[in-house]
């Protein structure tokens, strides 16, 4: 039997479908059979940041319309074994499925798939409220953010009120740099205002523009530390206690120079 | 008809055939009521995805340079296959 889990946030443009992506990739390459939601009816996402937009024949609103059956809207991601797609419709909007849809969804879906991660959209009307209907768990993303964090606490509180206990953070687009400046909030901050257990800090990094861009998810480039954060996120939510990973990057020589001689590094 | 650009994750359905007097990104179907020969014009043919009546078909994987020039060209649907011919 499968785990639902929603990935939701409250704020928009946090990275939430970059996450989604990422964590779903991660656990197929660790050999799980993954099945990718996408429920923001209306501006779809997740199937650009897959590269698998050029497959959609079915979407979601087909399936629980019974135009289609479940298993032609699935896409096979050809890359990965194990990891599918539903895509979200593009020409309709967010009320054409209900919760009551959703839930018997997950419920097909539980069946077949050991993990099903429900891309959720942003804000907290009929979008949100269909993405949670069917959920065992979530994952409140969040940056470091003043208003990112207001609207996560929000979500959290409306997560409890679903009865959907001990949501896990991830804090998206950390800047190490800007925190020891103190131009930006510290981890320790922010688990505080929001009191839930962290699974993962995801440092800001440009390969992350360029994987969504290529459909290409930056959990199997080796060379991305948002990767490195996004494997370990996937570790732990199978379960496994995996280390924080230490975002300050090494000071190089040139650095360490550059400080000898009174420059600022960079 | 559409007079100017269909950008990606547009979708034109119609159930005779479809022209566009510009560039075609997004996802076409034409002879969506089952007629066969549909066919799609456009004078840049870069779709996600066509549709002709009941077969489909996607852009090849190679990425095909947009150099800016007008290559008009029609798409129609031969024993179930898409095939695009300049014209």
């Amino acid at each position: 039997m499968g785990e639902v889990i929603v990935i939701t946030s409250g704020k928009g443009g946090v990275g939430k479908t970059t996450t989604t992506a990422n964590i779903g990739t991660g656990l197929a390459v660790l050999g799980k059979k993954v099945v990718l939601v996408d429920t923001d009816i209306g501006l779809r996402n997740l199937d650009v940041v897959m590269g698998l937009e050029n497959r959609i024949v079915y979407d979601l609103v087909d399936v629980v319309e019974g135009t289609c059956r479940l298993k032609q809207a699935l896409i096979k991601d050809k890359r990965y074994e194990g990891l599918y797609l539903l895509p979200a419709a593009q020409t309709r909007d967010k009320n054409a499925v209900t919760p009551k849809q959703m839930i018997w969804l997950c419920n097909e879906l539980r069946e077949e798939f050991d993990y099903i991660l429900i891309d959720c959209p942003a804000g907290i009307e009929q979008g949100f409220k269909n993405a949670i209907a069917g959920a065992d768990r979530a994952i409140v993303v969040t940056t470091p953010e003043v208003s990112a964090v207001r609207d996560a606490d929000r979500i959290i509180g409306l997560l409890e009120a679903q009865e959907i206990r001990n949501p896990r953070l991830i804090i998206n687009r950390v800047r190490p740099d800007m925190v020891k400046r103190g131009d930006m909030m510290s981890i320790e901050d922010i688990v505080d205002i929001l009191a839930i257990k962290l699974i993962g800090v995801v440092p800001d990094d440009e390969n992350i523009i360029i994987s969504t861009n290529r459909g290409e998810p930056a959990v199997t480039d080796n060379k991305s530390l948002a990767g490195q954060a996004y494997r370990n996120i996937t570790r732990r939510v199978m379960g496994e206690d995996v280390p924080l990973m230490d975002l300050n990057v090494p000071a190089g020589l040139l650095s360490k120079m550059k400080k000898l001689f009174g420059f600022k590094s960079a | 008809m559409v007079l100017g650009d269909v950008n990606p994750g547009a979708e034109i359905i119609a159930t005779g055939n479809v022209v566009v007097l510009g560039t075609l990104r997004g996802l076409v179907h034409a002879g969506a009521g089952g007629d066969k020969d549909a066919f799609v014009y456009a004078l840049k043919l870069l779709p996600t995805q066509i549709r002709i009546a009941e077969a489909i078909a996607r852009m090849p994987e190679e990425h095909i340079p947009d150099d800016g020039l007008i290559r008009p060209e029609m798409a129609t649907a031969r024993a179930g296959k898409i095939i695009v011919e300049q014209l």
